[in-house]
């Protein structure tokens, strides 16, 4: 595609020092002939800082990659905003076609895939906080390992970033880099320990929302109440995205259990209603309106009015934009992933990008880390789809088991602070699709104990999974050691023979108790279980939580199995 | 799930609002006390119950509110105090077990006065009230463990609202985390056999005994006695049926088919012939392992040997501990 020239921003206060923006590589002292020798003073020592601050950053991130302490991204970002607290400014403002920021519950990391791959297509140079930190200090290091130790950084010119943003830091990142697009995916109920409740994640959209230039382009998703909304509160362009497809409506597919599922927007923001949904397609996305005041969904500026799953990691769908229609293959399962494809073309089209790249930049789409990707491991081929949330945990298992097929199966939950302390919503996920049909089941993390609880209730025995903990329990053994005479006492019940007795003896032999110094403990056993489990030339899917992700990865890594993620080299 | 036996009894829970308020995995409470009826041959049928819908005390043997975010809280303080307050009062007088988690535990105490806007009536079952003192003050957000009728109980709290009681005891005593209010180290409230907490998490499959202790309440209630004292009573259902409360009484006539199991199996003089112990170990390993993360280690030990020796203990009031 032709550069896109970014359109000339407002002589606002804000973006006053990115007006000499062009396609070619700009300094910020460019545009100096306009300022006075005080602001030269002023921009000469911000330079000096920003540099200070970058050669800190990029130090401190080199140190922590040769400890082995991480990619270093999120602590280069973070030594760097530390030195020179408004680094993130100084640097995004040097990037020729501007930022798109992506947020949401689910689908940031895959939305802004998407994007990626269609501009990089289209021929330009896309930086991402591809790493998975979505804090400002993801996004800070981001930024920091591309720049100069002069404070600018490399090759500006043709660049454009693409930054996913935590829901709750989005005021602050519209705030400093003013984007060019911004996209709100959905909004789920998701780490509710760390952002208190979904409705203060809504009011903070909304202070993002009255933050933005007014030549940014909002991308919504129509079918979301909570994104939807708001629109209502943006003067400029917004364009809305969602599916059309009657056939895909939850009541239409008979699956009456999903009353129960997570449903976490109930109610209109403006008079309390309850919403009615002409079409539900998952959670409380689909076709409403509020039974009050009878505000309706928007109209879909680009929307998916054919969809058709084509086998266990393929979608098709026909859409339809203002300008084009045609058909796209999406080369990843899961419903969200139509929802996530249609950000990214709404965000491309509010660029001005051609449809060619659009199509091929998501046909050849390489799965983002931990969606979908796929490592082959002694002859079995393992898959990763982290769940973060009941909505995307519930979501994966319908991927999984919508056709009967059994499936090798290993979960992990951890609660680090990363993944949200808070497990109880392990019981908000719809478990109950998975029973009778996993081939193996193993059950790891932090709280592997909780999660086969919830699959307990669920209705699976005990004994047709294999529980490992990251950790032994420390009690258990000193239970052991200390109780002689409950040794003997189960020895006298078991010579009674009554219920009782037998429940002991389960208790004694089959519990996790005393199975433990045999089993082991941690993410590296609980692998090698699970693929032991799994006959070679099969599949066994993973689905871990966040950090479970990592931990997964780091695993793999030590075996030698995938690039270090940090190390991947941007397009 | 297999070898459940065949339901001899029936319960009735209540779920009071289970659209409204249903943010903190609720799900697994209703989960819980269903799987562990079943596998004691009682079949518990959940019942819902929205906004504007009536709460006839007798059609109920046990009744659940869950928690939810303060928008969606106050339609239901409304409904609450104008639609099922009545019914909810007749019940708990009744003694009928009232489980009440977080947002719901909020709503049965005098008023929740959130950060802004007004203040939202409560039932006043608990002489407790609750206060959030606004964005700037930290929610109360972590685990937490109680010790609660010689031994413990384990979930998550994640509240705003800061509740302090009255004359209302509280469930327990803080082990580990905030509990009612971070200050004085008490956790929930109890009036008859309501109880309010702000543990979820879930609250009931982590915590078995207290499951059984519902269900048992709930069975004791509406089944008859559990003690052996009241053994004799059994012996002619009309003498039975006269010497209960008049609201026992139009429950037993109004479902022949309870009347008719009791008087068939002779039931209920002893907990353990109803409620069965379970296979617990999962349970008690993931009660022990969140009480060991918190640093209790004592208290981990302690509730494994007690289930080692005894199981899961079934407490009731006035009775020791049934299986010993």
């Amino acid at each position: 595609m032709s550069k896109q020239k970014p359109p000339r921003p407002k002589q606002g206060d804000v973006r006053k020092r990115r007006k000499n923006r062009g396609t070619d590589t700009i300094q910020p002292v460019a545009d100096l002939q306009t300022t006075s020798s005080q602001h030269l003073t002023k921009r000469r020592r911000s330079s000096i800082r920003a540099g200070l601050a970058v050669m800190g950053g990029r130090t401190a991130g080199a140190l922590s990659r040769r400890l082995h302490l991480g990619g270093g991204t999120s602590i280069a970002g973070l030594v760097a905003q530390r030195l020179y607290p408004d680094i993130v400014g100084h640097l995004s403002k040097q990037l020729a076609h501007g930022s798109i920021l992506v947020t949401g519950t689910n689908g940031k990391t895959t939305t802004s895939g998407f994007i990626a791959a269609i501009l990089s297509d289209a021929g330009l140079r896309v930086w991402r906080n591809r790493e998975g930190s979505n804090l400002m200090r993801g996004v800070a290091g981001a930024l920091v390992i591309r720049a100069r130790p002069n404070g600018n950084l490399r090759r500006a010119g043709q660049a454009v970033s693409i930054f996913e943003v935590d829901e709750a830091v989005m005021p602050q990142a519209v705030r400093t880099i003013p984007p060019r697009v911004a996209v709100f995916t959905n909004l789920f109920r998701d780490q509710l320990d760390r952002y208190g409740e979904v409705d203060s994640v809504s009011a903070r959209w909304r202070q993002a929302v009255s933050l933005l230039p007014g030549n940014t382009a909002l991308i919504l998703n129509a079918d979301d109440p909570a994104t939807a909304q708001l629109g209502e509160f943006f003067p400029g362009k917004v364009m809305y995205y969602g599916i059309d497809d009657p056939s895909l409506d939850l009541a239409a597919q008979g699956l009456p259990a999903e009353r129960h599922q997570a449903i976490d927007t109930r109610t209109c923001p403006h008079c309390g209603g309850e919403y009615i949904y002409s079409l539900r397609y998952y959670s409380h996305l689909g076709h409403y309106r509020c039974s009050k005041c009878q505000r309706t969904r928007p109209e879909a500026d680009v929307r998916a009015v054919k969809v058709i799953t084509d086998g266990i990691d393929r979608l098709r769908m026909q859409v339809e934009t203002a300008t084009q229609q045609g058909e796209i293959v999406i080369p990843l399962a899961g419903f969200y992933n139509i929802y996530n494809a249609l950000a990214a073309i709404a965000a491309s089209q509010a660029l001005g990008i051609a449809w060619d790249p659009i199509v091929s930049g998501i046909e050849q789409f390489k799965p983002a880390f931990g969606r979908g990707e796929r490592v082959q491991i002694e002859g079995r081929t393992l898959r990763l789809l982290l769940a973060k949330n009941p909505t995307g945990f519930n979501e994966v298992l319908r991927t999984l088991f919508n056709n009967g097929t059994f499936r090798h199966l290993l979960l992990v939950l951890n609660d680090n602070v990363a993944d949200g302390r808070d497990i109880s919503w392990i019981w908000d996920v719809d478990f109950e699709r998975i029973v009778r049909h996993t081939a193996t089941l193993t059950v790891a993390g932090t709280r592997a104990l909780d999660l086969a609880l919830r699959l307990k209730y669920t209705g699976i025995e005990q004994q047709d999974m294999t529980i490992v903990s990251s950790a032994p329990l420390r009690a258990a053994k000193s239970v052991k050691r200390s109780k002689a005479h409950s040794a003997r006492q189960r020895r006298r019940v078991s010579t009674a023979g009554a219920a009782r007795g037998t429940q002991l003896i389960a208790t004694g032999e089959g519990g996790v108790i005393n199975q433990a110094p045999t089993r082991g403990y941690g993410i590296a056993n609980a692998l090698d279980s699970a693929i032991r489990g799994t006959p070679v030339g099969e599949t066994l899917f993973v689905v871990p939580t966040y950090t479970g992700l990592l931990e997964i990865h780091h695993e793999l890594e030590r075996r030698g199995l995938t690039p270090h993620y940090w190390e991947e080299k941007g397009p | 799930m297999k070898d459940a036996p065949a339901p001899r009894f029936t319960l009735t829970l209540g779920h009071l609002y289970p659209d409204q308020l249903n943010l903190y995995g609720d799900r697994g409470n209703i989960l819980t006390l269903r799987r562990r009826c079943e596998l004691r041959g009682i079949e518990l049928r959940v019942v819902g119950l929205g906004i504007g819908d009536a709460l006839a005390p007798d059609e109920y043997d046990m009744l659940f509110i869950g928690g939810g975010q303060d928008k969606e809280q106050a339609p239901v303080a409304q409904d609450l105090y104008e639609i099922k307050g009545i019914g909810l009062w007749a019940a708990i007088e009744d003694d009928m077990p009232v489980l009440a988690v977080c947002g719901g535990y909020q709503l049965l105490a005098h008023y929740y006065r959130p950060a802004s806007g007004p203040d939202m009536r409560g039932l006043g079952v608990f002489d407790a009230w609750t206060i959030h003192k606004g964005a700037h003050v930290p929610r109360c957000i972590g685990d937490v463990a109680i010790s609660w009728n010689g031994s413990t109980l384990v979930g998550f709290e994640n509240h705003g609202g800061r509740t302090y009681l009255g004359t209302a005891k509280p469930l327990g005593k803080v082990l580990k985390g905030y509990g009612n209010n971070a200050e004085d180290h008490t956790e929930g409230a109890v009036y008859r056999n309501a109880y309010g907490t702000y543990m979820h998490g879930s609250l009931l499959p982590k915590n078995p005994h207290f499951a059984d202790f519902l269900i048992a309440l709930a069975f004791k209630r509406s089944y008859g006695r559990t003690d052996r004292a009241a053994e004799n009573l059994d012996q002619s259902m009309d003498q039975y049926n006269g010497s209960m409360p008049a609201a026992h009484r139009t429950k037993a006539s109004k479902r022949p088919s309870k009347s008719r199991s009791r008087s068939q199996q002779g039931i209920a003089d002893d907990p353990v012939t109803f409620l069965p112990p379970l296979e617990d170990t999962l349970e008690w390993e993931a009660h022990a392992a969140l009480l060991e993360r918190m640093g209790l280690y004592s208290a981990a030990v302690d509730a494994l040997c007690r289930y080692r020796e005894v199981g899961t203990v079934l407490h009731l009031p006035n009775s020791s501990p049934a299986l010993k």
